[in-house]
């Protein structure tokens, strides 16, 4: 069954008072390859069709992955049946109605024309290109071509189609391994020689590790590492938490809570960023400031939580941190000592009221010293508090794009806590 | 179901070296409760198969979930094409699979009560009493039931001319209360981490008792004091602590696919390198683990893996000595192993099989030993119960884990509760520092059933467990 008909049999087989009802589609086709051998190779079609719906303020929800008619029986049905033997939510609200969405690019054209055996080819250059090194190399080479529809019996009405393309390689040579990827909408921009030098320049800086204690000390946290903090720290941002004590942004919205070098924002402006142009609540996008020059503006809320507190609902629908104009040569030459962190690696909440996360270094860490690097050293463990961090901001690099959903600098850090290190 | 036969002939015709289809249908029942506020109750199906063609030396997959001749035909070619494209790649390292036999067999989680034969209101009412429960307390501001069953079920059949008839389940419930106090707030949950067995368990656990229970110690714990500085200190780690610790220490770094650096791109590689076997002193001599996917209400005890081996039980540390791997029909081989442990397994249909982690435990001590005497001989240290933060390197060396509720220990006695404790380790150290280990009568299961691994990514589930054990000269200390 087609989508619009999907639409239209639900339509007309339930008999809740209320529903919503999104559909997802994912056609992919996925290539993963480790120590210079393809080890998975997957491809095919996902579906999933969920329901959410409601008699009064009793409500149910059940997803299938099957668009025949017996299996939309049965998932109107199952909901169906869940809503009447649910008890009546205090917090229910209505599904939303028409509303006017963002007009978003987020299809790429190469992207979609690419085929596996092109994909398989850039697997084999990235083995050859680490044969011919003497190293080994593991990765995945992935695209996805997805789509997204959601519907509800007040009126609302979304359509999204999107793509993606991945490819990462992390490369071993002797006691070195490092790791870049690329991963974006669009595909064409991808080169895997450049990507490749990269990679290969990124491992032959980080031959002849040396020892180094865990410490307080100035860190450049490349895109990815930076990256990988902010989305933790969004993710402690939700304002009903907030407003009900469990998080460290308790009474903090509208006052300076982090760094004047600090802004977060979700943007429709960015060209190469996707933007999903509808939340999972069926509300528009729209160009939301969460942190502005260390201002907390804003924070995620639901439509229920939002009612009762009035403010207007919000989600984070993508991540743009601007950022400046110095080079890591420069920031170097900003503080008398110093690491340059690739990527961070299995970050975890230590104390949700405090904010604070652990994690560890990956992917290879330099020493500098006096403007210059000096030498690898080994992986180290922090336990940091995100927004605190974003006070010791003391200068930003170039921005990147980092994942189809993310725009983020080189920050040059001061104090960064380490608190251990390991033995690699 | 006639789609096994038409796959595999179609397979073989094709020129497959070996193939298999797994036709599976999962079903799960998700309830979350926040503050006697329904916020979901959902079920899913996710209904179809995936096929595996070995061809040249690769693999290739595809899944779909149209069920029709036509269908299941081009999804055989799709995976063929694809096998035929990797092989290309793979001409100079062609993978390999351990022999195995054929099996025709029908397997099923034992289930007094299946959890899907429960009326919702059954299940909402008690969660609201739960949840009620907690909220009677002063100070407990949120309480929350978190109920998760899950049905897969599996017809499997390779070209070897294996057969099998597949029905594994699990439940898992999970209640979590959070107090607020001073401008501190601290949660306390009961987290069993989910069991292969019915409603039955539910009905036993007296989860109203339980619940009170959780929220007086969130209570406590959100008016403890923290420890200064870290120092070397003893620690006493209960079954449900101990669980997530081995899990990450000693269950990933056992995978033989991390250890041959199958997950470099991602999930990590291993310390524990071949060289290692038979030879490494991973633990101290009290140090047994076992891989047992036989243990009965274990999660990863499913009859057979996604390769059609049967579940096995062996020795994966042994006197302390690393004695072997988790491993499946492609890694084994890669050691010249000869034979393959059981071990591969994937989430959906759609999901292509990894080498995971099996039920995995460390056996009790031998000398009757109770935790009231283990703590009566501990002089300074510190008890641990339940899981809390936890992050390891991604060769599985160095880690820093919390925990859910702490007491501190002087002179053989439990002094004061704790907050926010965290203690750092790194293998072998950790394993080798343990000095004691309760009896076979405080041997407690603990279930993972969300390991993460794989890209793309895979959720698996599998049991722990242990006793309460001793670890000596671990650094502990309090957070920022």
């Amino acid at each position: 069954m087609k989508i619009k008909d999907i639409e239209k049999y639900i339509r007309k087989h339930t008999n809740a008072d209320d529903f919503s009802c999104s559909i997802s589609e994912d056609e992919s086709h996925e290539t993963r390859f480790a120590q210079n051998s393809i080890t998975q190779h997957i491809a095919g079609p996902k579906l999933d069709i969920y329901l959410e719906l409601s008699f009064g303020e009793k409500s149910g929800s059940c997803s299938v992955n099957q668009a025949d008619e017996a299996s939309l029986d049965f998932l109107i049905k199952t909901a169906e049946d869940i809503a009447c033997l649910a008890p009546a939510d205090p917090e229910h609200m209505p599904s939303t109605g028409p509303a006017k969405l963002p007009e978003v690019q987020n299809c790429a054209e190469a992207t979609m024309k690419l085929k596996p055996k092109a994909m398989v080819e850039i697997v084999q250059k990235s083995i050859d290109k680490a044969i011919a090194m003497d190293a080994l190399v593991s990765g995945m080479c992935e695209k996805h071509l997805m789509k997204n529809w959601k519907f509800s019996k007040n009126g609302f009405e979304g359509c999204n189609e999107s793509t993606s393309f991945g490819h990462s390689m992390t490369l071993k040579k002797g006691e070195v391994e490092t790791k870049v990827s690329y991963e974006a909408k669009d595909y064409a921009p991808f080169d895997l020689d450049t990507e490749f030098a990269r990679l290969q320049a990124q491992a032959e800086a980080l031959a002849g590790m040396q020892s180094f204690e865990a410490q307080k000390i100035a860190v450049i946290l490349r895109p990815e590492a930076l990256q990988e903090l902010i989305w933790y720290l969004t993710w402690m941002m939700n304002r009903r938490q907030s407003d009900e004590g469990f998080t460290a942004f308790t009474g903090q919205l509208g006052k300076k809570f982090m760094g004047d070098k600090f802004s977060l924002y979700s943007t429709l402006k960015q060209p190469t960023i996707s933007a999903f142009p509808f939340s999972s609540e069926g509300l528009p996008s729209q160009e939301t400031a969460w942190v502005k020059n260390g201002v907390l503006k804003n924070m995620p809320v639901n439509r229920y939580w939002a009612q009762k507190v009035g403010c207007e609902p919000q989600h984070i629908f993508n991540m743009y941190i601007p950022g400046g104009k110095i080079s890591e040569e420069e920031m170097m030459k900003m503080v008398p000592r110093g690491l340059i962190i690739n990527r961070f690696w299995y970050i975890r909440t230590v104390d949700m009221k405090a904010g604070e996360l652990t994690g560890m270094t990956r992917d290879g860490v330099l020493y500098f010293e006096g403007g210059k690097v000096k030498h690898a050293v080994n992986n180290l463990r922090f336990n940091e508090i995100p927004h605190d961090m974003t006070r010791r901001i003391l200068a930003l690099g170039k921005e990147k794009l980092v994942s189809p959903a993310s725009i983020v600098p080189t920050a040059l850090v001061d104090g960064f806590n380490f608190v251990d290190k390991t033995s690699f | 179901m006639k789609y096994l036969d038409l796959a595999m002939n179609a397979a073989s015709s094709l020129g497959a070296e070996y193939a298999d289809i797994r036709i599976q249908k999962t079903t799960d029942q998700v309830i979350y409760l926040r503050n006697l506020s329904l916020k979901s109750a959902n079920t899913s199906v996710l209904n179809g198969y995936g096929i595996r063609v070995f061809f040249g030396g690769a693999w290739g997959f595809a899944h779909n979930n149209v069920f029709s001749d036509e269908a299941v035909l081009a999804t055989v070619k799709k995976a063929f094409d694809i096998a035929k494209l990797s092989a290309s790649v793979n001409k100079k390292k062609k993978l390999r699979l351990a022999p195995e036999r054929s099996y025709i067999a029908t397997c099923k989680t034992p289930v007094q009560i299946d959890p899907f034969d429960v009326p919702l209101s059954e299940k909402v009412d008690l969660m609201m009493e739960v949840n009620r429960s907690m909220l009677a307390y002063e100070g407990i501001k949120q309480a929350v039931f978190y109920l998760i069953a899950h049905k897969d079920e599996k017809l499997f059949a390779s070209t070897l001319g294996t057969r099998l008839d597949l029905t594994s389940q699990f439940i898992d419930p999970m209640i979590i209360a959070t107090a607020i106090h001073e401008g501190d707030s601290q949660s306390r949950t009961f987290d069993e981490g989910g069991r292969a067995v019915g409603w039955e368990w539910i009905q036993s656990l007296n989860l109203i008792e339980k619940a009170k229970q959780i929220a007086q110690e969130a209570l406590i714990k959100v008016k403890a004091e923290s420890l200064g500085p870290e120092t070397r200190r003893t620690l006493i780690l209960d079954p449900n602590h101990l669980g997530l610790t081995m899990h990450e220490s000693v269950g990933h770094p056992t995978e033989l696919d991390r250890v041959l650096g199958w997950e470099a791109d991602y999930a990590g590689v291993s310390f524990a390198t071949p060289e290692k076997l038979k030879s490494f002193r991973y633990g101290s001599e009290i140090v047994n683990f076992v891989g047992d996917n036989t243990l009965p209400e274990g999660l990863a005890t499913h009859g057979f893996d996604d390769d059609g081996v049967p579940g096995q039980k062996w020795h994966i540390i042994k006197d302390g000595i690393l004695s072997e791997y988790g491993s499946t029909r492609d890694t084994a081989m890669e050691i010249d192993l000869g034979y393959s442990r059981g071990c591969n397994r994937a989430t959906y249909y759609y999901d292509q099989p990894i080498n995971r982690i099996p039920n995995l435990y460390l056996l009790p001590g031998t000398k009757p030993l109770t935790p009231a005497e283990l703590i009566a001989d501990t002089e300074d240290g510190v008890y641990i119960q339940g899981r809390g933060s936890f992050s390891i390197d991604q060769h599985r060396v160095n880690f820093q884990f919390g925990g859910d509720y702490f007491w501190e220990i002087k002179n053989g006695k439990l002094i004061r509760p704790l907050k926010k404790i965290l203690y750092k380790s790194s293998n072998p150290e950790f394993w080798n520092s343990c000095d004691a280990i309760c009896d076979e009568r405080f041997w407690r299961p603990f279930g993972v059933v969300n390991c993460g691994k794989g890209q793309p990514s895979q959720s698996a589930r599998m049991t722990h467990g242990s006793a309460p054990a001793r670890f000596r000269n671990i650094r502990v200390g309090g957070s920022q």
